[in-house]
């Protein structure tokens, strides 16, 4: 059986609420009141289960596959370094999420780092891009690679530096011999693992490894999603006024990628609530077949968001990161569809609550 | 797209001749209807006529109380347009809001009131304004020139040149959007001319029509509260996924009110 791995939901829920203004909303929905407006607040709190998975687990939980990463990190004598992933990334970023932790990890420029994923004639066989996993299980596997090239260097290092591999210790892409100005930089061993003229008997040449990574528990995001909306009840029309997150994604590798996926997966989720739906005729023609029809959430639909965090440190993942990508589309369904109801006063409203079905609910809680 | 032949003409004249030449030839203003529906492969003209080149259907003037706007004029000029925003404020907003930027660059008035869909924004105004539709073999009364769902009166090798809208004391245009395509689920016009007040609606039924329950109702008074004893019948109304006839009905006094309160 798996355990949540960490969380602080009163920190996340907290949070939300300071930032959502809670504490004044009356005043707010009094004032659009005077407007002939009806105002809503909505709250949800969610925690996911992410990171999939361990294979034992998935096994147990009648899964076919294994849902370990593997990762491949090849430091070339030019003293360029191609990671190779079998997750893929398809505009979340991790091209560059990845780079930097190749770059803290090896301590090498981040313009020397190429990440390579997607093209199956290059890339190893690989588990998957979803889940918010890729991360939190492959990067893992691309940080246990570059721990065996580090381990791997300091066997190179002591024999070039004529010292005990255990007195060798790496740190800012350098070898040094502790407590001496001797040294070596991680690209002079790289090279010197492809022209071992002088080099430690039984050691392989070439700097190159590979590692696989099955996570020994899922990670648990967690956090409060907070949505305020304004309803005419002439029309039925929902305008979300303000949007608050907070969200416990354990260690942000990249804060600007991961507030990116947190704006995206919102969209998401507001489209779903209020938009988005595919409807068939009754001789089974698809109705929705283009954008005419069918209700994509677009910028209009949204407002600014308001995002921020409340990280805990989950014990079980060595990177002490949880995933971030689904978060937005899971917090805000309920926070929209909560807001929804609490301006009209009903208790339930179904999804996508077009401004047709909000008008008949108001019509209805008008009457009740 | 299936295969045409492309006719690119420099008068009013030429464009005439080469329809008169043509197959099944189709003119071709901003091309936001008429190419996706080529693509789409639901027409397939044998021959596109291209109006794009015709100065003399472009361009605005404003004289005598009267807003002439050239058929090739697009809704980004008109928006733009100081003439069009002074004269006649509801127009340019109208203008300004149709489509996106890139539709709004390339659609034309012409074109839009020549192809007559059903939710299109301007053919309320040249309803309630009581415009003029001017073509190359006559003048066309705004009221009788929509004529059916997609039809209109003009014959097949007639050619609008341009619509003028007279002047009004006050207008409001006030649109309730498809979430999806943004046209219009329901559109009405208010426009306060010399005394009567005219109103017209698009998107709600299968043609822009001028509303005379709300006329009646309103009685040349822009009070909104008026509307309210009209009524509106349901049955006359579109039905699709986005708004059912019984809500379409709604939504036609709700904007009617908010044109009127927008005009005072």
């Amino acid at each position: 059986m798996q355990c949540y791995d960490s969380g602080d939901y009163n920190a996340a829920l907290d949070k939300a609420l300071d930032l959502a203004a809670y504490a004044d909303f009356a005043a707010r929905a009094e004032e659009a009141k005077a407007r002939g407006k009806r105002r809503g607040i909505g709250i949800s709190s969610y925690v996911e289960a992410c990171g999939i998975a361990p294979s034992a687990a998935v096994g147990q939980l009648g899964g076919g596959v294994g849902l370990w990463e593997s990762a491949q990190v090849r430091f070339n004598p030019t003293g360029n370094v191609q990671v190779f992933t079998g997750t893929h990334s398809h505009g979340q970023g991790h091209e560059t999420t990845f780079a930097q932790l190749v770059c803290d990890q090896l301590g090498v420029p981040i313009e020397n780092i190429e990440v390579i994923h997607g093209d199956t004639a290059k890339t190893q066989f690989g588990m998957g891009t979803y889940g918010s996993r890729s991360l939190a299980v492959g990067g893992v596997a691309i940080a246990k690679a570059c721990e065996k090239l580090i381990a791997k260097g300091k066997k190179i290092a002591a024999h070039a530096l004529e010292a005990a591999e255990g007195d060798i210790e790496f740190a800012d892409g350098s070898f040094a011999v502790a407590g001496t100005d001797k040294a070596m930089s991680i690209g002079e061993v790289a090279f010197n693992a492809y022209v071992p003229h002088s080099y430690p008997e039984g050691v392989e040449p070439g700097f190159d490894e590979n590692a696989f990574f099955d996570p020994t528990n899922f990670s648990f995001p967690a956090g409060t999603h907070i949505c305020e909306v304004e309803v005419d009840p002439d029309t039925g029309g929902v305008e979300i006024i303000k949007y608050s997150a907070v969200d416990d994604f354990g260690k942000l590798v990249n804060p600007m990628i991961v507030e990116g996926q947190v704006h995206g997966g919102i969209a998401h989720g507001v489209g779903q609530a209020l938009l988005e739906a595919c409807r068939y005729d009754s001789d089974g023609q698809l109705i929705t077949a283009s954008f005419m029809d069918y209700t994509m959430p677009r910028a209009d639909n949204l407002p600014s968001f308001d995002v921020d965090y409340a990280p805990t440190h989950p014990p079980d993942n060595p990177l002490g990161v949880k995933g971030c990508g689904e978060a937005g589309a899971i917090g805000a369904p309920p926070a929209v569809i909560n807001a929804i109801a609490n301006a009209l006063g009903v208790k339930h409203i179904d999804m996508p609550a077009t401004s047709e079905s909000v008008w008949r609910a108001a019509q209805s809680a008008a009457q009740a | 797209m299936y295969e045409f032949s492309y006719k690119n003409v420099d008068s009013v004249s030429a464009a005439v001749e080469a329809m008169q030449a043509a197959d099944d030839g189709k003119f071709l203003a901003g091309g936001q209807t008429m190419l996706p529906t080529m693509k789409h492969r639901l027409a397939s003209p044998s021959d596109i006529i291209d109006l794009g080149g015709i100065d003399e259907l472009k361009g605005i003037s404003v004289n005598a109380g009267t807003v002439t706007i050239g058929a090739m004029t697009t809704h980004g000029e008109v928006a733009a347009s100081a003439d069009v925003q002074n004269a006649i404020p509801a127009l340019a907003k109208l203008a300004g809001n149709i489509g996106d930027p890139a539709v709004r660059n390339r659609g034309t008035i012409g074109g839009s009131i020549a192809n007559n869909d059903p939710a299109a924004d301007y053919p309320s105004a040249v309803i309630a304004l009581g415009a003029t539709v001017k073509t190359n073999q006559r003048e066309i009364a705004g009221d009788d020139f929509f004529t059916g769902m997609f039809e209109t009166a003009l014959a097949e090798d007639e050619i609008i040149v341009s619509v003028s809208f007279p002047v009004a004391e006050s207008a409001a245009y006030m649109k309730f959007e498809n979430p999806a395509s943004r046209y219009a689920i329901v559109g009405v016009f208010v426009a306060k001319t010399g005394g009567s007040v005219r109103v017209a609606v698009t998107g709600a039924t299968p043609c822009a029509h001028r509303a005379l329950r709300i006329e009646e109702a309103l009685n040349g008074e822009l009070n909104s509260a008026a509307v309210d004893a009209a009524e509106i019948p349901v049955e006359k109304m579109n039905s699709d996924i986005h708004a059912s006839a019984e809500y379409r009905a709604h939504l036609v006094k709700v904007m009617a009110k908010r044109a009127v309160e927008a005009c005072v």
